[in-house]
């Protein structure tokens, strides 16, 4: 049987932990993805940007989701773009942007990106249908 | 293909959270690249247009200036749950900008125009 596609963009406002807003948005991608639809890109915004914190260390029995997006991601190549403003505000940080700020640290790794606002435009506008959680 | 409808919908007060902030920070970025914005507060979002905020007290960032330069983004739909001013006993002299005030149908008729909407 034939499906229709739909060109996803997703809206993640939601940590990793804390509250279920990233880990719906995951489950939905997933699904999305695994049924031939396509995901334009992943905006992560707000406390969102949490996502692409690896530090992130849960217990082993319970679900590492930024480890999960960054694998989904990489499999079905769609880009994982984190807002640079709500980013750095809460603490998280690419090698690039550590090195600029001089700190001694950076926590973002691939395949989750620093990018701006602008990109949300672009994610927005390129999408048959965008999905906040 | 006509450019995409947007709408931000503002349900939480000013500060508390940086929900109000991180909104008015997007819809900023989006009015560069679109003209077919609006923007709704509802709810305690319309604690967030009330004159004479202080959030300096509270360690905060006053980011009403910003709500200044919306005209300047061309951001003219700027829309305001009536009912929400007045069970908060809020009259529209109160508010900071210009705003639109919407009865609780055509609130419901103008967030179904929208393509694509951002809850905050």
């Amino acid at each position: 049987m034939q499906i229709n596609k739909t060109k996803f963009t997703l809206v993640i406002m939601g940590p990793p932990y804390g509250s279920q807003s990233a880990s719906s948005a995951f489950q939905f991608c997933k699904e999305a993805v695994e049924n031939g639809h396509h995901i334009v890109g992943v905006f992560f915004y707000q406390h969102g940007v949490l996502n692409g914190n690896q530090l992130v260390s849960p217990t082993t029995d319970e679900t590492n989701l930024p480890q999960h997006w960054a694998a989904l991601a990489h499999k079905y190549k769609f880009p994982l773009e984190v807002c640079i403003s709500a980013a750095l505000r809460r603490g998280v940080v690419d090698q690039s942007e550590a090195q600029q700020l001089a700190l001694t640290q950076f926590n973002l790794t691939t395949p989750f990106v620093l990018s701006g606002l602008g990109q949300l435009a672009e994610l927005s506008a390129q999408c048959d249908r965008l999905v906040t959680f | 293909m006509p450019e995409k409808k947007v709408a931000l919908v503002n349900r939480k007060a000013s500060y508390g959270s940086t929900d109000g902030r991180e909104s008015l920070d997007a819809l900023l970025a989006l009015a560069t690249f679109n003209n077919s914005l609006s923007v709704f507060f509802i709810g305690d979002g319309i604690y967030q247009l009330i004159k004479n905020q202080l959030p300096r007290l509270i360690l905060q960032k006053n980011y009403q200036p910003v709500f200044k330069l919306l005209d300047l983004y061309d951001v003219k739909n700027i829309y305001v749950c009536e009912d929400s001013l007045k069970r908060r006993n809020i009259s529209e002299n109160d508010l900071i900008i210009k705003v639109a005030m919407l009865s609780n149908k055509e609130l419901k008729q103008h967030l179904a125009q929208q393509d694509q909407l951002l809850g905050f």
